[in-house]
């Protein structure tokens, strides 16, 4: 295994790919940003102060992947045929994760490219976010997967960098029961929780006294649940959206006796 | 018609339900949605839909009514299935029947957009390396937005 950039000397030099065949080279990279449950939802619903995050990063991580050879010294300047940026935001991690893939035709790799689009694309995202979150953190940054080329495919172990999976052991039958009607002689509410959100709390259905929430609201509920168990604290977690007699509801919809209050994560039918 | 299934449903023959003894309608547009044996993760085994029996028929409901107010169309059947499903299963179809092609054509794409990111669905796959839940796809509300002006 040797060092391509270094030559005999060990001074650094750019490697002549001008005998090289041409192939068609495509790499794969992914990074992700870490950020505040608070900085995500607003980033999902487009409440950022410097408008479209999503849109902007992408289009600085194809500007950037086009200037590689630019900021990287030993880089070859790439006549790149593709390169697509998405993004994933990830509720669970409270995250955004990254990826770019680069494509060409031509007699070198485009690992680099790829991977200074993600970065320029993470750092984007933190420009756009910074006024209201400063503790985001970019970072994994990595190469997924290349190919082409005489040094031959490479893939990194899926396993190695998927996240832990959420194993719930058997499978639901796909439908949650109606939850069982207040039997306390107290006014009360019926809250549920659906989906993921049930899995990571390990709890599906709870009812509360009215008179026990610290204001007749769906915000009071959250305190009020918080208050009696602390997993009810996951509800602040990630992006969990909220329904009252399922219709779409936030933190000021007001609660009466008797109410059915869900909370779920963003939906995934279709 | 609206309609929430654990059964697998014919595409075909629920088209020529909606079909059958009309001779004013024009167009039909449909669109079925199948599991894919890859998603998030390659080797996905099987898929379990989950859903929120009650909410899921009105917000279905509330996005059929949006669409027939928008476009004039003749007829319409959204069927959307939960349950443990597998690679090649339908899972959702969307007919539209309409006098002109394009009412048919935009009023189908606006009922997928509306239902992927309005209807209250969770999917959860199960594939080889283990189970997880589907994130939401940004992709899926950009396309949404298309049709809010």
């Amino acid at each position: 295994m040797t060092l391509t950039h270094l030559n005999p000397r060990g001074e650094a030099h750019m490697v002549d790919v001008a005998d090289k065949a041409e192939s068609r080279r495509e790499a794969t990279a992914s990074g992700r940003i870490q950020m505040k449950p608070e900085t995500l939802a607003l980033l999902a619903e487009g409440g950022m102060p410097k408008g479209d995050v999503l849109a902007t990063a992408r289009i600085a991580g194809i500007q950037a992947a086009k200037r590689t050879h630019e900021l990287i010294p030993l880089c070859h300047a790439l006549p790149l045929s593709k390169v697509s940026v998405d993004f994933r935001l990830d509720e669970a991690a409270s995250s955004v994760e990254v990826t770019a893939t680069c494509r060409l035709n031509g007699r070198t790799g485009v690992e680099m490219e790829a991977l200074t689009a993600v970065s320029v694309a993470c750092l984007t995202l933190y420009d756009m976010c910074k006024a209201v979150d400063k503790d985001m953190e970019i970072g994994g940054i990595h190469l997924d997967a290349k190919s082409g080329g005489k040094s031959g495919d490479y893939r990194r172990d899926a396993l190695a960098s998927a996240p832990p999976p959420i194993v719930t052991g058997g499978s639901s039958a796909g439908e949650v029961s109606v939850g069982p009607r207040c039997d306390i002689a107290v006014p009360c509410v019926r809250v549920k929780c659906l989906a993921e959100l049930r899995e990571r709390l390990g709890i599906s259905e709870i009812s509360l006294p009215l008179d026990s929430l610290p204001s007749a609201d769906v915000g009071g509920l959250k305190a009020a649940l918080r208050q009696h168990d602390e997993r009810f604290a996951g509800l602040s977690e990630g992006r969990v959206l909220c329904a009252v007699n399922q219709v779409m509801a936030n933190e000021t919809t007001p609660l009466t006796n008797d109410d059915e209050v869900a909370f779920f994560p963003p939906v995934t039918g279709g | 018609m609206i309609r929430v299934q654990q059964a697998p449903f014919d595409a075909g023959a629920e088209q020529r339900a909606l079909l059958a003894g009309r001779s004013d309608i024009g167009a039909v547009v449909s669109f079925t949605g199948l599991v894919r044996d890859f998603n998030e993760r390659p080797e996905v085994n099987a898929l379990t839909l989950e859903h929120y029996p009650g909410m899921t028929e009105a917000a279905l409901g509330e996005i059929v009514a949006e669409a027939e107010s928008r476009w004039p169309l003749q007829g319409l059947r959204v069927i959307h299935r939960v349950g443990r499903m597998t690679p090649g299963d339908p899972i959702v179809l969307v007919v539209v029947a309409s006098a002109h092609r394009r009412a048919a054509f935009e009023a189908c794409d606006f009922i997928m957009d509306y239902l992927k990111t309005r209807a209250p669905f969770w999917k959860k796959e199960h594939s080889a390396s283990g189970d997880y839940w589907v994130a939401e796809r940004e992709s899926d509300h950009r396309d949404a937005g298309r049709w809010e002006s």
